[in-house]
Order: C-alpha cells, then sequence, then structure tokens
C-alpha cells in the first residue's frame, strides 16, 4: 500500500467527471420543464462539491498509483460513486429510502438493470434518461475495467483475456496503456451505440426512447423507460435489432476494436469465445422455443421461437429485457436461461457472470483430469487458441469459478435465511450476481426488486459489485493482507 | 475383447460372492417365518447358476488384472450387482416397476438411503434386513469388500481401491499390503456395526431393529424399517447413539486404522479434516437449534436442540434419518442441511459428497489466490495436516469441484425439465448425488420417491451411482481414450 490518499485524489478526480453526467438530465429536465430538474441541480451540485473538496484536501498527495492501489481505486469507485448516482433518486422520489436508490445507481452502473421504481412510463424523461446514462457510463467504465484495468491487476487470470495479452506486469505504472486501449475500445462503442440508435429509430421507436433503449442495450443493462419493458412495443422488428446489438455487445470489444482497425471479420473466427457464444445462446434459443411448442405455451412454432430468442438472448447476454412475463413458462425453461446467464458472456464485454473464456478453460481442464485418470503419466496442455495455458492460469481460473459458486450459495443461503422463498432467494442472487437483472418469483420478469426488505435489497447491491468486480477485487481489498505494510 | 471377457470372469466371482449375502435374509425369514424366503431363495439360487454359468464360460480368460481393467470392474460391479440385489425385492414385493427396484437397490448399495417403498412397518423383515445389508455391503466399498477376502485381484488391487475409495489423497495411509488394509477396515466396520447393533439393542429396539439400523447407521446410509424412520422410536437415548455412530462413521478409516493400531488418538488431531468435520457440524447445529428457536418453531430451547442436532447430524453425514419431518421447519434450516451434506464427511469414510478435505483444499486454494492477486510473484503453498499440498493433486480437487457443481446442476435442470419443480428436483439431485437420502418437497423425510416416474427414478440411481464412483470413475469408462489400444 503506497498512499492511500493519493487513491482518494485520483477517486476524487473521477468524481469531478462524474458530476459532469448530470449536465444532459438535468439540461433535459430544464428543456422539458419538467419536475426532476431540481433534482439533478442537487445531485450535480453535491457531488462536483465533495470532488473539490477531496481534491483540495489531497492535493499534496500525488504520488504516481501502483498496480496494488488499483484494487483499492476499482473498489472506490464502484463502492461510492453509486452514493453519488443516487442523489438525484433520493431528491426526486422523497420517499424513497437510501437502501433503493443506491440499490437503482448500483443496478445502473454494474449494468445489472433490476429496478426498485414502478410506474416508468409516467416519470419524466430526464429520469429515464438518468438511469439508462447509468447503465451506459457503467458499461464504458466497464469495458475498460474489463479489457485495461483488471487484466494489469491480474486478477482471475484476467490477464490472458486482453487483446494484446500484456502478461503479468508487475509494479508499473497503470495510466499509459490503460489509456491507449481505453480510446480505441470507446471508439467501437460509439461506432455500435450510433448504429444502435439508428436500427431502434429505423424499427420504429420515438427519438427518445431509441436513445434511452441504445444506452441500455449496449451497457447490457436492462433498464427500460416502460414498465413492460419491451412487451411495451410489441415489435418483432425492434425486438430483432435489439437481439442483434445483444449479441454484439456479448461479445469481448477487443475483438470487434481490432476486427475494425483492420477492416476484417477474421478476428471474430479467430476468437476463442465467440463461436462458443453465439453456438451455445442460439442452440439454447432453438431448444427453448422448441420445448415451448411442444409443452404447449405457444400453439405454434414461429411464435414460441420470437419470444424464445427475445428473453432467451437477453437473459443469457445479462442484459434483462422481456416481452413476455416468461416466469410463466414451464420452469424448466427460465431456470436454463438463468443458468446460460452465469457464462455464456464473452470476457472484455459488458456482461456479467464467470465469462465463456473461464467456461472454456474450466471445461477443458476437466477432461484434461479425466484423461490422466487413465494415463496417470501423460502430459497434456489446456490450450488456448492453439497456444498452451501455464498452470498459474488455470489454478486462477478453477480457484475463481470456486469462489463464484461458494459466493452464489453464501448469498442465496442468506437470503433464504432473511425470510425469502427459494425461487426468488435463489434466482435474485443469480440476476444480481451476474448482472442480469429480472429473477423469477417475486422479483420475475412482470415485477420489481420492490417488495424485498433493506436487508435482502443490500445483500441485491453487494452480488451486483461482487460480480461486477470479478470478486477478488473486492475480496483483496477486505483481505487482511491487503492492509498490512 | 479379452480384456472385457477377463474383467466379466472376475465379476461373477464377485457376483458369486455378493449371492452368499442373501443367506442372512433367508436364515432370518426362515427362523421368523415372515414368508419372504421363497423370494430370496429363488434370487439366492438364480444367481449360483447364472454366475457359475458365466464363470465357467469365460474360465479360459482368467488373468491378473491391470490398472486400467479395475476402473472396468469397478464400474461394472456397481452397475450389475444393484441388478442381482433388485430381484429379492421385486420378487417379495409385487407390483415393483424395474425402475423402482434397480432405485432402491442402488439406494442401497450406494449407501444413500433413498427409497421407493411406502409401508415400510408392513414389509416383512427379512427384505427390510436385505436392504439395510445391501448400506453395510456397499458402505465401504465393494470392491474392498472383495479385496479383503477374494485372493485373486493381485497387484491391481491398490489401483482398484484408488478407483473406489473417496478422497483425494487415496495414497496416504493405505499400506503396501493392500488385502491387509482391506482387512484392517473392515474388521473396524464390523466391530462398529457390532457394538451399534449392542447400543441399540439395550436401548430399547427389537434385536432385529437394532441389527437392520445399525447396518444402515455405520454405513451411513439411510434405510429404515419404519416410514417415520428413528421418529418411529421417538427415543433420546437411540438419538443420541444414533449420532455418535453416525460421527464416527463420518471420519477417516484411515485415520480409525491408524489410531487402532497405533493404539493413540493422535490420528484424530493430526489428520487435517476431524477438526473442521466437528467444527462444522458442531456450530451448524447449534445455529439451527437457535434458528429453530428463534423462529419459534419450538418453544424450548432444549427440544430445539434435541431435533436440530440429530437431524443435522443425520443429513450432513449423509446419513439421511429423520426424527420429525424438518422439510416444514422454516427453509434456511433444511436448505443449510443440504449444503452441509455436500461437503462435511471425511475422505475415506462412508460418507459422501466432495469430502471435507477436498473442502479444505479448495478453501485454501482461493486464499492462495488473493495472495496472489496481490503479491503476483509469492511461492505459496497449500498445507493439509502439516504436509504440502502438490499442484497436481490441486488441480485434480478444482476439477472434481467443479465437475461436481456441474453434475448437480446438470441433474437439477434434468429433473426440472421432466416437470418436477424446483425444490424437489433440485434437492433430489443434491440428496441422492451425495448419497444422502431424502430431500425436500415431494421427495421430503415424511414422503418417499415412489411419486417419481421411471425417468426420474433413473436419473436419481445413476445421479446416486455419479455420486458414490466420484464422477471421474465412471466417467473414465465412456471416454474414447480409455478404450483405446
Amino acid at each position: 500500500m503506497s498512499n492511500p490518499l493519493a487513491v482518494l485524489r485520483v477517486f476524487a478526480l473521477v468524481l469531478l467527471v462524474f458530476s459532469l453526467t448530470m449536465l444532459p438530465p438535468a439540461l433535459v429536465a430544464y428543456l422539458e420543464q419538467d419536475s426532476a430538474a431540481g433534482a439533478f441541480q442537487i445531485g450535480s451540485a453535491a457531488t462536483f462539491f465533495t470532488a473539490v473538496m477531496l481534491l483540495l484536501f489531497t492535493r499534496r498527495h500525488t504520488d504516481e498509483l501502483r498496480v496494488r492501489d488499483g484494487f483499492l481505486l476499482v473498489s472506490l469507485v464502484w463502492v461510492l460513486v453509486p452514493v453519488f448516482a443516487a442523489i438525484p433518486f433520493m431528491v426526486f422520489f422523497p420517499a424513497m429510502s437510501f437502501t433503493d436508490a443506491y440499490f437503482e445507481a448500483v443496478s445502473g452502473l454494474t449494468t445489472t438493470g433490476s429496478t426498485v421504481i414502478e410506474g416508468l412510463d409516467v416519470l419524466p424523461y430526464s429520469v429515464n434518461l438518468w438511469r439508462a446514462e447509468l447503465v451506459f457510463l457503467g458499461g464504458m467504465g466497464l469495458i475498460v475495467l474489463a479489457v485495461a484495468i483488471l487484466p494489469l491487476l491480474g486478477v482471475g487470470g484476467r490477464q490472458l483475456f486482453s487483446a494484446e495479452s500484456p502478461g503479468p506486469i508487475k509494479e508499473t505504472r497503470l495510466t499509459p496503456r490503460m489509456a491507449q486501449t481505453a480510446k480505441g475500445l470507446w471508439l467501437v462503442y460509439l461506432a455500435l451505440a450510433i448504429a444502435c440508435t439508428l436500427g431502434y429509430f429505423w424499427a420504429g421507436m420515438s427519438w427518445g426512447d431509441a436513445f434511452i433503449h441504445m444506452f441500455t442495450t449496449l451497457g447490457l443493462g436492462g433498464f427500460s423507460s416502460h414498465d413492460a419493458s419491451y412487451a411495451y412495443f410489441n415489435s418483432p422488428r425492434i425486438e430483432a435489432v435489439a437481439i442483434v446489438f445483444m449479441t454484439l455487445a456479448g461479445m469481448n470489444f477487443a475483438t470487434h476494436f481490432m476486427a475494425l482497425r483492420r477492416r476484417s471479420l477474421s478476428f471474430y473466427w479467430l476468437d476463442p469465445e465467440i463461436r462458443w457464444y453465439v453456438g451455445v445462446m442460439y442452440a439454447s434459443v432453438l431448444g427453448i422455443a422448441a420445448y415451448l411448442w411442444l409443452a404447449g405455451t405457444y400453439p405454434d412454432f414461429v411464435t414460441a421461437l420470437r419470444f424464445a430468442a427475445f428473453n432467451v438472448v437477453s437473459i443469457a447476454t445479462t442484459t434483462g429485457y422481456a416481452n413476455t412475463d416468461y416466469a410463466q413458462w414451464p420452469f424448466f425453461a427460465p431456470l436454463w436461461m438463468l443458468f446460460l446467464c452465469s457464462f455464456v458472456t464473452c470476457a472484455g464485454s459488458t456482461g456479467g457472470g464467470i465469462k465463456m473464456m473461464r467456461a472454456i478453460i474450466v471445461f477443458r481442464q476437466v477432461m484434461r483430469e479425466i484423461v490422466r485418470t487413465v494415463h496417470p503419466s501423460a502430459v497434456r496442455a489446456v490450450k488456448l487458441s492453439g497456444a498452451p495455458l501455464p498452470n498459474k492460469i488455470i489454478f486462477a481460473v478453477l480457484a475463481f469459478c470456486f469462489a463464484y459458486m461458494v459466493i452464489l450459495v453464501s448469498l442465496t443461503l442468506l437470503m433464504v435465511f432473511s425470510g425469502l422463498d427459494v425461487v426468488t432467494g435463489f434466482s435474485a442472487v443469480v440476476a444480481s450476481f451476474n448482472n442480469t437483472g429480472p429473477g423469477l418469483g417475486e422479483v420475475g420478469p412482470a415485477t420489481t426488486y420492490k417488495s424485498l426488505t433493506d436487508f435482502q435489497t443490500w445483500v441485491c447491491s453487494i452480488a451486483m459489485l461482487l460480480g461486477r468486480l470479478e470478486i477478488f477485487t473486492l475480496l483483496v481489498v477486505f483481505s487482511p493482507t491487503f492492509w498490512r505494510k | 475383447m479379452e480384456r472385457l471377457l477377463a474383467v466379466i470372469h472376475t465379476f461373477s466371482r464377485i457376483a458369486l460372492v455378493f449371492g452368499l449375502a442373501m443367506l442372512l435374509p433367508i436364515g432370518v425369514s426362515w427362523w421368523i417365518g415372515d414368508g419372504a424366503h421363497g423370494a430370496f431363495d429363488e434370487a439366492f439360487l438364480g444367481t449360483l447358476v447364472g454366475g457359475g454359468i458365466v464363470l465357467r464360460a469365460t474360465q479360459r480368460f482368467r488373468r491378473e488384472l491391470r490398472a486400467n481393467d479395475g476402473v472396468l470392474l469397478v464400474v461394472m460391479c456397481w452397475l450389475l450387482l444393484p441388478a442381482i440385489a433388485a430381484v429379492p425385492l421385486m420378487l417379495g414385493i409385487p407390483g415393483l416397476h424395474v425402475a423402482d427396484a434397480y432405485f432402491e437397490a442402488v439406494s442401497g448399495l450406494t449407501a444413500t438411503g433413498a427409497t421407493a417403498l411406502s409401508g415400510l412397518d408392513s414389509l416383512p423383515p427379512s427384505i427390510n434386513l436385505w436392504r439395510t445389508e445391501l448400506h453395510s455391503i456397499g458402505g465401504l466399498g465393494i470392491i474392498v469388500l472383495a479385496v479383503a477376502i477374494l485372493p485373486l485381484l493381485g497387484v491391481g488391487g491398490r489401483q482398484l481401491m484408488k478407483a473406489e475409495v473417496p478422497g483425494p489423497v487415496k495414497e496416504t495411509g493405505i499400506t503396501p499390503r493392500v488385502a491387509e488394509t482391506a482387512k484392517g477396515f473392515w474388521v473396524i466396520y464390523l466391530v462398529l456395526i457390532a457394538l451399534c447393533t449392542l447400543a441399540y439393542g439395550l436401548f430399547g429396539m427389537s434385536w432385529l431393529d437394532a441389527l437392520t439400523h445399525a447396518f444402515s447407521t455405520v454405513a451411513l446410509g439411510g434405510f429404515s424399517s419404519h416410514d417415520a424412520s428413528l421418529g418411529f422410536f421417538n427415543s433420546p437415548a437411540l438419538e443420541a447413539i444414533t449420532i455418535a455412530f453416525a460421527l464416527i462413521s463420518g471420519m477417516s478409516y484411515v485415520t480409525h486404522f491408524a489410531a487402532i493400531s497405533g493404539r493413540s488418538l493422535r490420528p484424530y488431531w493430526r489428520d487435517g479434516e476431524v477438526s473442521f468435520y466437528l467444527g462444522v457440524l458442531g456450530a451448524s447445529v447449534l445455529l439451527i437449534a437457535a434458528y429453530l428457536w428463534h423462529q419459534n418453531f419450538y418453544t424450548e430451547f432444549a427440544t430445539a436442540l434435541r431435533h436440530a442436532a440429530f437431524n443435522t447430524v443425520s443429513v450432513a453425514t449423509t446419513l439421511g434419518y429423520s426424527s420429525t419431518d424438518y422439510s416444514r421447519w422454516p427453509f434456511f434450516a433444511p436448505l443449510w442441511m443440504l449444503f452441509l451434506c455436500s461437503f462435511v464427511t471425511c475422505s475415506g469414510s462412508t460418507g459422501g459428497g466432495i469430502k471435507m478435505m477436498r473442502a479444505i483444499v479448495l478453501y485454501k486454494q482461493v486464499f492462495r489466490e488473493i495472495t496472489h492477486a496481490m503479491h503476483p510473484n509469492a511461492t505459496t503453498y497449500v498445507k493439509l495436516g502439516g504436509t504440502i499440498v502438490s499442484n497436481k493433486i490441486i488441480l485434480a480437487v478444482l476439477g472434481f469441484g467443479f465437475l461436481y457443481m456441474v453434475c448437480t446442476i446438470g441433474f437439477t435442470l434434468v429433473l426440472a425439465a421432466s416437470g418436477l419443480d424446483i425444490v424437489t428436483s433440485f434437492s433430489a439431485a443434491v440428496a441422492c448425488f451425495n448419497n444422502t437420502g431424502p430431500g425436500l418437497g415431494l421427495v421430503g423425510p415424511d414422503s418417499n420417491y415412489g411419486v417419481f416416474n421411471d425417468f426420474q427414478m433413473w436419473v436419481c440411481s445413476f445421479a446416486m451411482l455419479l455420486g458414490r464412483l466420484e464422477i471421474f470413475t465412471l466417467l473414465v469408462v465412456l471416454t474414447p481414450a480409455f478404450w483405446r489400444k
């Protein structure tokens, strides 16, 4: 630990930038003359003021940050920025508790998309814009986090996953590579954003809706400006656009970046994850469509396919839109969808879960162990894109998956302990931890998280943060060894 | 092909010896005249004749078995002996489905204790004795038994025991003379059964019931001769005896062996698992008792403690008796008990699940990764009972742990897809896969697996076998690499 105050200074800078992000909704509120203008002004001013105070307080601590400080910085940003993001909610909804406001903000910034707000359709446009913007910001922050920062920190064997594969970098400076990578990735994000907005508008959304839903589609968030989510539009064309962009957003942004820069589609083919990602997801779409059709939920296969395609892709990519209450489907279907959301998306995307890359590594490791049982002395490497993986990374990946499952089980037990039924408790934890959004039971797609108690809401907030920060980033900061000299 | 025939030859010898085990229920049936001896006589003769024919037919393929043949033999024993064991059940209980009879036999031999039968109290006592005798035969391992009493397995015996004895570090403590060790294990096992019978008999069970339940207790099986299980007796003394013997049986036989041959209690202390095993169990009993008391399920703490102690120890050690219908408890309690049964018992015991030793290794590996995240070049070790665990074993344990979770999820999804509700399908998967017995929902402690259809019965039978053989042994046989020259 070099200097916590230096970390605080960088955090203050992040906060300063963040205070500016409340200006677009403030401007919209001002132009539309809606009731939320004050909320955004207060929120922005409070955030700005805090940031300036912190900067003044830490102005002398300009030490260069070290890799280890990265853990603290990342954790601080993701735990505390939602506090400020919650201010406009608290001002605008006087009855809303801090617990709920923080939940809503965390849900946005972690691109989860579960909400505690009912009556979205009658909210001022600026409030819905702010919710969607949080997802957008979270998504952008995430891309940097996932592709530039976490590899540097070496969390969970992540060093592998970035396009340029920096490898284990010791005590080096954080900034240069990060800035460079981030710029390229945000360019991709922006290009997709423009295409997606145009796509939604072409398919029949209003500009305002197109904008909001573009934000939450690319961030794989899932907030909508309508209580009914996509069922409000009831348009196969809009759903098709959403499916395309959700699928794209679930891929590694570094791959998009390389493909765009070299103007070649071959990168998608070379990417070891994408074929599994697309294969597993679309095979599941067909499987569930067939299952629903055979179970008689939908009278014809085409309707079954339409609903299966939209909802399965939406949940599996951890977006969380719904165009029907899929919790009413025969139980196997939503269970399978929750199962998918825990591993399908690619590393370096805005999706949650353990990521397809880790799933592939773990699968190959298990196959290796099976072969080893027959031939105890056989030497076989786990390969990825033709290159053998060092044991160190396999260890990290396996330990990550194990920690993932343990946390899933523990949080579920905690929810059940607090009095929820098992379907609600389990699905709420899975949906929050994987940053998906809607669960089943009391927190199904047709309802919100409002019915949870404060304690349960906090568990969900923690689950979202743990999932987003890939567990170890947060765990490390809370381990005693981290604070030892 | 010759290889297969050689294995079949050895198997037929084991089957013949297995047939002799039916002499016990035959004798009991004659003695008390319960009318079931006809079923056993026919099954006994059938086994002898069938086994004899196969033995003669494959006589010329007799040879020493190699390591891979051993795996095949183990799998063959565990798949086919239940079929033989099911014959007297089919003959003695008219109207029993093939799937149910096989399930019952698998549940017996794998020491699971999940039953497909209702009206146990009115069954001929010899049939109940046969059910729990199956527990006692399978509890410590069919092959361990075969190695101990048949001089035919030669050098391959060590490999064979590795394929069947549960736990990651299978070499430890097993003396080079495998047959000696196997005999030692069986002597301890039989002494425990004798002591348990004596204790049950002295404290109020009829001697036949005492023997029936002693078989079941020491093998950590869970079959009873009463529908109400141990609740039938409603006796705190009998419950205390059960707890004591379940706790002893859940420890490693390697440790018992070392303690008895060295005449010292120190091996228990030095064994890295026992302290965790007892600690986790003790803490859970207190937690659940306090929870039940706090939730006002029981008005007195003493009553809560009595039921919590018995049912928690019973389920956690994968025994599966119940003294009350604990599925009516607030849901957290039974969920926690199912969670415990997946890892609490020690490796080398008669219990199921991933075993405490693996859980400790997994847990320590996660902390090792946290240290690695901060100090990427640190050289760290995972230690167990003072010795360093090699990376190879850690990888195997991590692979196993992961495969275990995938199997649990997989069985749950299959059962849910077949139309069961989530609580029933999840708990049935967990209870069968961990060889525990009773689940929750439709298959709770007050009901039985008879409500399942044939497909679901086969899934559960497979889950029990997969769990008992610790996945790999069964999976290996299904890989092409195994069958290659």
